[in-house]
Order: C-alpha cells, then sequence, then structure tokens
C-alpha cells in the first residue's frame, strides 16, 4: 500500500518544443517516442498514418534547434511503416522499431541507414510488435515484443539472448505490454499497458514488484503507456487514458500528477506571426474554458494546454522529463525541482 | 422435456435484420426467427453494444483515430463500430440521422466534431424528437456547418432558422418566411466557445500550431434576443427551445420525420425536394408513425416500432424494395467476413470503397444529404461496389468466409447439385431471395464450375467453387437491393 509521505517533490513545468508538421519538415506529426542522444539531441519518431509523407524522425533539442530529419513511408531500407520505438545505442547508433513490418533497423548517430533485422513469429528471437527499445548498460537492446507479451533481450546486431514473460496477469505476465525504461542499477520497468499497472523486474528479468491498479485517481492507471526513470530513481508514468503524467519515487510513493501547461513554442509563435489573422484570433483566445465532460481524453480535446494523449516519457542527459504530447504534435518538457 | 416451438417467418426476419441492421448471419436470423416478430423487433430496437472494439486498442493502434481529424480516420472509426457491433440498429439509426440532419466535413475540416456528432445520434437518436433538435441545435459541428456562431441579437443569420423547419423538422410549405427570421432570433447567442478562433482555424483549413481544437457549444447570453417573438402562431419571449416546442408540436412535424423514416427503413420515396408537390407514397405508414409520435410524446423509437410492426413494413412489395446505400453494402459484406478482433487497415479500405460507391461517409454532398435510390447506381458506382463485394467474399482467409464456406458445404452435402449448392449459398447470405432468372443463371454457373473440376474434386476445388458462386451471387441485381 502506498501512502504519501508528505515530503512530495515538485516537478516543474519548464518549455514546449516544436509543432505540427504533417507533411514533414520542422515540427512534427502525432509523435509516438523519442530517444535522447548523448549530446542532448531529441530524436522524434512521427508516426503520421494518414499523411505518409509526415513519417520520419525529426531531430531537434529542447532549445528549440531543428537539426533536420531521417527515414520515410514504406519498406525498403531505412524506411518504415508503423514506427513505434526509438533508442540510442552506447556509441549513439539510432534503432527504430516498427510494430507493422517487425523489424529493427539501425542508423549511424545521424540518421544514415546500417542495417535492418527481425522476423515476424513467436519462437526466440523473433518479434511480433516490437513497442519499445532500450540498451542495457552492458550493451544488450531490450525489446517489448508486445503482441509476444514479453522482453527478449538480444544483441545489437538482433541475436537472443534471454527473455521473459508470458500472457496473463500474474507477476511477470503481461497485457499487451508497451513502453518500458532501467533505472541506474539496471532493473527494468515495463508500463503493462493492458493490465494498468507498471511492473519492476531485476536486471536479468526477475520479479521484483509491480505497481498500480485501474482507475484515475492517484496511484491509479489507465492504459500506462511508457515509464522513464531519472538518476534518482523517481519514477514517471504516462498514465495515456487519464492523460497524465504521474510521478513516484522509487519505493512508489506518490509524488506529482501532471497535467499539462503547454505555451506556445518559438516555431508556433514563428507560424502566428506569419498568418496575422490566426495571431489576431488567438489574441481572444481562452486557452483554459470551462468544459462540459469529465472525460479526461474529451477535456484534453478541448483545452489546447494540456497533454492529449501523452504517450512517450525520457529523461534527458540534464535531468529533465520530456514528454511526447502525441496529438498536440509538441513536446512538453518539465524538470523536478 | 420443453419443446421451443419455432415460429419461423425467415424472410421476414431476414427483412427486419436488413432493414434495422445491416443483414444477418444464419445465427441471428435463426435467434430472431425463433421468437414471435415482435418480441423480434423490440430486441433488436433495445440492443446494447457490447462488442465493438474497445477505444484504446483502436487508439493504440490507429494513431489517427484518436484525435480523428481528417476524414479517413473519423470515416473509419465509424465503419469499424457499424461492423462490430452487436447493437446494428443504433448504427443504422445514427446512420439515418446523418443523412436527416446532413452536416458535413468538407466545410468543419475536422473530424473530431462530426465523429462527436455521430456520438450524440447514437445517445439519442432513438429518445424523444423534441431532445434531438435541442441536442442538434446545441451540436457545434451543426452550429458551425450552418453559421448560427453568426447570428447576432442586432445581426441575424437566418441560415440554421431556416434548415431546421425546412430539412430537419417541418418541411417547405408549412411555415412562413417570417417564422425563419423568429426562429433565427430565437437561436442568437447559441454558438461554439472561443468563436473566433475556432471559426478562423475551420477556414484557413490549418492544424498548426498544435492540432484541433474539439468545439463546445456555448450559450451567450449576452448576443440573446430576448424580445418577442411570433413563431407558428404563438407569442411570446420565446428561446431555441420554446421554438423547437412549439415546432415539435405541429402534426407537419410528425408527417415529415416519419416520411424520412419510411423513405430510410421501407421503400425509396421521391427525392426530399419533391416533398411539398407530391404525397407520401404510402400515407398508411406516416399515419401509423405519426399516432405513434403524439401517443409516446415524440418518442422516436416508438415511431420506429410502430413502423416495423406495420403492415406497411411487412409486406412483400416491401421487401428488396430499397437500393442499399455504399454503406449498407460494405458493412453488411464486412459483417459476414468477420476477422475484426483487433483494428486492421481494413476499415480504412472500406470507407475508401464507400467513397468510390458515392457515399463519402461525413461528407454528405449538401445540406439535403444523399439523395440515395437509384441515384446510387451507376456503370462507375456498379463495378466499384462489384469488385468490393466479391473482394471480401472470395477471401478464404478471412473467418467468416472460411465459416460461411464450411456451413454451405455441411448443408448442401458431398454431392450436391447445382441447384442445392446456390441454394445454400443464397440462405447462408441472409436468405437473399432471387429471380427464377437469377437462379437460373447461378445454378449454371454452378454447374458449370462442377463439370470443369475432376471427377472427384477435393476440398481445396470445392471451396473455391464455392466462394465463385458467392462472388456472383453479391455481382446480381438482387444483392444490391435491402
Amino acid at each position: 500500500m502506498t501512502t504519501k509521505t508528505g515530503t512530495e517533490i515538485k516537478v516543474n513545468y519548464v518549455d514546449t518544443v516544436g509543432f505540427g508538421a504533417d507533411v514533414g519538415g520542422r515540427g512534427f506529426h502525432l509523435p509516438v517516442d523519442l530517444s535522447v542522444r548523448s549530446d542532448g539531441r531529441v530524436f522524434v519518431i512521427n508516426r503520421s498514418p494518414m499523411h505518409r509523407r509526415g513519417i520520419r524522425v525529426g531531430i531537434c533539442d529542447v532549445a528549440h534547434g531543428w537539426y533536420g530529419e531521417f527515414g520515410s513511408d514504406g519498406k525498403g531500407d531505412g524506411q518504415f511503416t508503423s514506427p513505434t520505438a526509438i533508442t540510442h545505442g552506447p556509441d549513439d547508433r539510432v534503432y527504430v522499431a516498427d510494430e507493422e513490418l517487425n523489424r529493427i533497423t539501425v542508423y549511424t548517430p545521424d540518421g544514415e541507414y546500417e542495417s535492418k533485422w527481425g522476423e515476424v513469429g513467436s519462437a526466440p528471437g523473433q518479434i511480433h510488435g516490437p513497442s519499445a527499445l532500450k540498451f542495457t548498460a552492458e550493451g544488450d537492446l531490450l525489446v517489448v515484443d508486445h503482441q509476444n507479451n514479453r522482453i527478449q533481450r538480444m544483441s545489437p546486431n538482433g541475436k537472443y539472448i534471454s527473455s521473459w514473460g508470458k500472457p496473463g496477469f500474474g507477476e511477470g505476465e503481461f497485457n499487451l505490454p508497451w513502453g518500458l525504461d532501467l533505472d541506474a542499477s539496471g532493473n527494468v520497468y515495463v508500463a503493462d499497458w493492458r493490465n494498468d499497472r507498471v511492473q519492476r523486474f531485476s536486471p536479468d528479468g526477475e520479479f521484483i514488484d509491480m505497481f498500480g491498479v485501474h482507475g484515475n485517481g492517484d496511484n491509479q492507471f489507465n492504459r500506462p503507456s511508457d515509464v522513464a526513470v531519472d538518476d534518482d530513481g523517481f519514477i514517471y508514468v504516462a498514465d495515456w487514458v487519464n492523460q497524465r503524467v504521474q510521478v513516484f519515487d522509487a519505493g512508489w510513493n506518490f509524488q506529482a500528477s501532471l497535467r499539462g501547461q503547454a505555451t506556445v513554442s518559438p516555431w508556433a509563435q514563428e507560424y502566428l506571426e506569419a498568418n496575422a489573422d490566426e495571431l489576431d484570433a488567438r489574441s481572444r483566445f481562452n486557452p483554459y474554458i470551462e468544459v462540459d465532460t469529465d472525460v479526461p481524453h474529451e477535456v484534453s480535446a478541448r483545452v489546447e494546454a494540456f497533454f492529449w494523449d501523452p504517450i512517450a516519457v525520457e529523461i534527458d542527459p540534464d535531468g529533465r522529463l520530456i514528454v511526447a504530447d502525441s496529438l498536440r504534435h509538441r513536446l512538453q518538457v518539465y524538470k523536478r525541482a | 422435456m420443453t419443446t421451443v416451438q419455432v415460429r419461423a417467418d425467415y424472410p421476414l426476419v431476414a427483412h427486419l435484420l436488413r432493414r434495422a441492421g445491416f443483414g444477418g448471419t444464419s445465427e441471428e436470423l435463426h435467434d430472431l426467427a425463433s421468437v414471435d416478430y415482435e418480441v423480434a423487433v423490440d430486441r433488436l430496437l433495445d440492443a446494447v453494444d457490447t462488442t465493438s472494439l474497445p477505444d484504446d486498442l483502436i487508439r493504440r493502434y490507429h494513431i489517427d483515430q484518436s484525435d480523428l481529424r481528417t476524414r479517413p480516420s473519423a470515416g473509419s472509426y465509424w465503419i469499424g463500430r457499424m461492423v462490430t457491433t452487436d447493437a446494428p440498429f443504433v448504427e443504422k439509426v445514427a446512420l439515418f440521422w446523418h443523412r436527416v440532419f446532413a452536416t458535413a466535413q468538407t466545410k468543419l475540416i475536422q473530424g473530431k466534431v462530426m465523429s462527436t456528432q455521430i456520438e450524440m445520434f447514437r445517445e439519442y437518436g432513438l429518445g424523444s424528437f423534441r431532445d434531438m433538435l435541442v441536442q442538434l441545435s446545441k451540436n457545434p459541428a451543426m452550429i458551425l456547418f450552418l453559421d448560427n456562431q453568426d447570428n447576432h441579437r442586432d445581426a441575424i443569420n437566418e441560415n440554421y432558422g431556416r434548415e431546421i423547419l425546412e430539412l430537419f423538422s417541418m418541411g417547405v410549405g408549412n411555415y412562413t418566411e417570417e417564422d425563419v427570421k423568429e426562429c433565427a432570433r430565437a437561436f442568437t447567442g447559441w454558438t461554439v466557445a472561443n468563436t473566433d478562433y475556432m471559426a478562423l482555424k475551420m477556414r484557413n483549413n490549418t492544424m498548426r500550431p498544435y492540432g484541433y481544437i474539439a468545439w463546445q457549444f456555448k450559450y451567450d447570453e449576452s448576443d440573446h434576443d430576448d424580445g418577442e417573438k411570433t413563431f407558428l402562431g404563438k407569442t411570446g419571449n420565446f428561446t431555441g427551445e420554446d421554438v423547437i416546442d412549439i415546432i415539435c408540436e405541429q402534426p407537419d412535424t410528425a408527417a415529415f420525420v416519419a416520411r424520412h423514416m419510411y423513405h430510410y427503413f421501407v421503400a425509396d420515396e421521391l427525392p426530399v425536394p419533391q416533398w411539398p408537390h407530391f404525397p407520401p407514397k404510402d400515407p398508411e405508414a406516416i399515419r401509423v408513425m405519426t399516432d405513434a409520435y403524439f401517443e409516446s410524446g415524440y418518442s422516436i423509437k416508438a415511431m420506429l416500432r410502430a413502423l416495423f410492426l406495420s403492415e406497411s413494413f411487412k409486406a412483400e412489395a416491401s421487401r428488396y424494395a430499397r437500393v442499399k446505400s455504399p454503406v449498407e453494402l460494405v458493412v453488411g459484406t464486412l459483417r459476414l467476413a468477420g476477422g475484426y478482433e483487433r483494428p486492421g487497415a481494413d476499415v480504412y479500405r472500406a470507407t475508401a470503397a464507400s467513397g468510390f460507391m458515392g457515399q463519402d461517409l461525413l461528407a454528405p454532398p449538401s445540406v439535403e444529404g444523399w439523395m440515395g435510390g437509384s441515384d446510387w447506381i451507376s456503370t462507375g458506382t456498379m463495378v466499384q461496389r462489384v469488385n468490393f463485394a466479391s473482394g471480401v467474399v472470395g477471401d478464404l482467409e478471412r473467418p467468416g468466409i472460411r465459416e460461411l464456406v464450411n456451413e454451405i458445404k455441411a448443408q448442401a452435402g458431398h454431392d450436391a447439385t447445382p441447384e442445392a449448392l446456390v441454394d445454400s449459398c443464397l440462405k447462408l447470405l441472409g436468405r437473399l431471395d432471387v429471380s427464377d432468372e437469377t437462379r437460373s443463371g447461378l445454378v449454371a454457373f454452378a454447374g458449370h464450375g462442377e463439370s470443369s473440376e475432376s471427377a472427384s474434386p477435393d476440398d481445396s476445388d470445392k471451396d473455391h467453387q464455392i466462394v465463385s458462386i458467392l462472388q456472383l451471387i453479391v455481382a446480381t441485381r438482387e444483392y444490391q437491393l435491402v
């Protein structure tokens, strides 16, 4: 049981990065995951299913720099059709998972195509719907093999090492898991999406504990899609259907709940200044209207500043929390006080 | 031991399933034919959806169906619901109101407000017609579609005031131009939150900077004309709700709505613009429904129940008296095919196919909706219909088709004659009635298929023979009718 400690930490809003760009170019379209390179550059996957020119990886930083994009819609080398996850290797190589093509594509640190691997199936080493990627300190790649309800440990070039997990709702069992992260000790945290909980495992996959039940109160989740752990062991959970990010300490003591408080990014401001009619109308725009619904997804649809499907969370080298605010095509940045 | 009496008017129940749903499988048909017809009607009318794919699964795999911004996304979300629900009548009714209260994303740009309107049709579509009109008048998609955000106390815009009378409730000829203006005055101040910015983003068709923001109804009292109004012979300081009360009291309203119901659920009528000049095709059916309207306190469900129990509906002449709309054809065929336990790309192809056949879901061609009837059929749309339906029923990988083929084989027997095979196919395609000429053609085709095979066809040959017959059946005239 979790109780409030009375010494909850504060997590402060820092900034909003990006804006909507549904056919490519600077900006994002339906971002679903991100990874931060060792130098702080942020690589963002744009799923963009209905505007297929918008499918790509965009590179930016939290200071609003834009460094281009790579990858495109397709089945050829370096392409993807339903990208779900991205991570950087110890050498800054980029790994992108595609849940439709069931493959992992490897790029240089700057996004040049290098290789690909992956075979669909349920045998050891085969994958079905890879939904998250993370490297261990030893240089192995953990793959959330979500349709097989397991985590697979692979070499960077796709050689099977080990796996754990099976379908179910018991300890070490999963129901369509999604995101994952590791803490400083190498423990593995998995967003057990349809079981509405986060499970924690030792570095070699032994079950440690799990936290969360279905609901919308503090300490409850509704389809958590991702988890991130900072250097001090604080845990950030993208509570996807509840449209918030919940923060816990390493003992699962509730710390904070973030609903989103986006502001107009410099890229968005440039757009508005180039469209005087919109800038003028926006000057009379009330971003926090009193809404006529208590359904979180609908509230977020009406209040632009809130998260709308916060789908992925990541901690950058400076300890900032970056949230992929997918339906608003932007990143919201926070930092623990 | 209890003996269950099988009442089994299969052709009538099949007719009901086609009209109050999207057709039925042989199992659904058998279940409903095992009870009194009145009970069968109530089962369909009272059904509650329990089988549609949950939104969380849809949104995970089709993120575009989470913000529902584009028409393919919003349309596919609805098609998916129609294909997977076990309460098809609710969707059929939503489709009915989408045709009557035609609102189009082509002007509104964002699909989410359209999806929200359809959800409102699900919620209110079988309740009180008064409540439905109130919800419609507060519906953000309708407000911006008919410009009510520009309807101000000191400068009215009569667009919504006119259409609620002309197209949504009473019909041309049953009100005056003065009533239109007074009606518009009553709806001043009915707008959406952040009006200027929302209307501008719609006009500019831009998702920048941060995607669309869902519209929300707002009553702006300071912009409402609360002066005295005279409307349909009554005088008072009417609000929009008062005006709706007066509209709902009118016999013309009941008759107009009933004619729409007849047009959609029984037989193709003349296009709506001609209604002021020609009487309804079946005045008795209209009377049955208008009686139910007033007796029930404006209940839409009571009107439809009365319709489905009426002799007009049950009559042989009403069967196959309508041309299937593209959505009916697409959804009905996909429901036979099954295999929608997880979201797939099929729904996008189906939504596009319906558009190629002439019915772009969420984008009716005008405020009068789709004309329907023979307008659905042209050389081009007929090719699209046949290609789509034969593609679906020809795919043995689809679990519903595999099951259908196995059942046909089981029913017809190993050494089935061509006649038996064709009859079995027709029966399992929802008891499809075809003309003698069509049946002869199908039998000849089935016989030809047999003779070209080896003397002892294996299972796979038989499967393909049956699939070929099914493909020919969905290309017949009769399959295009409902």
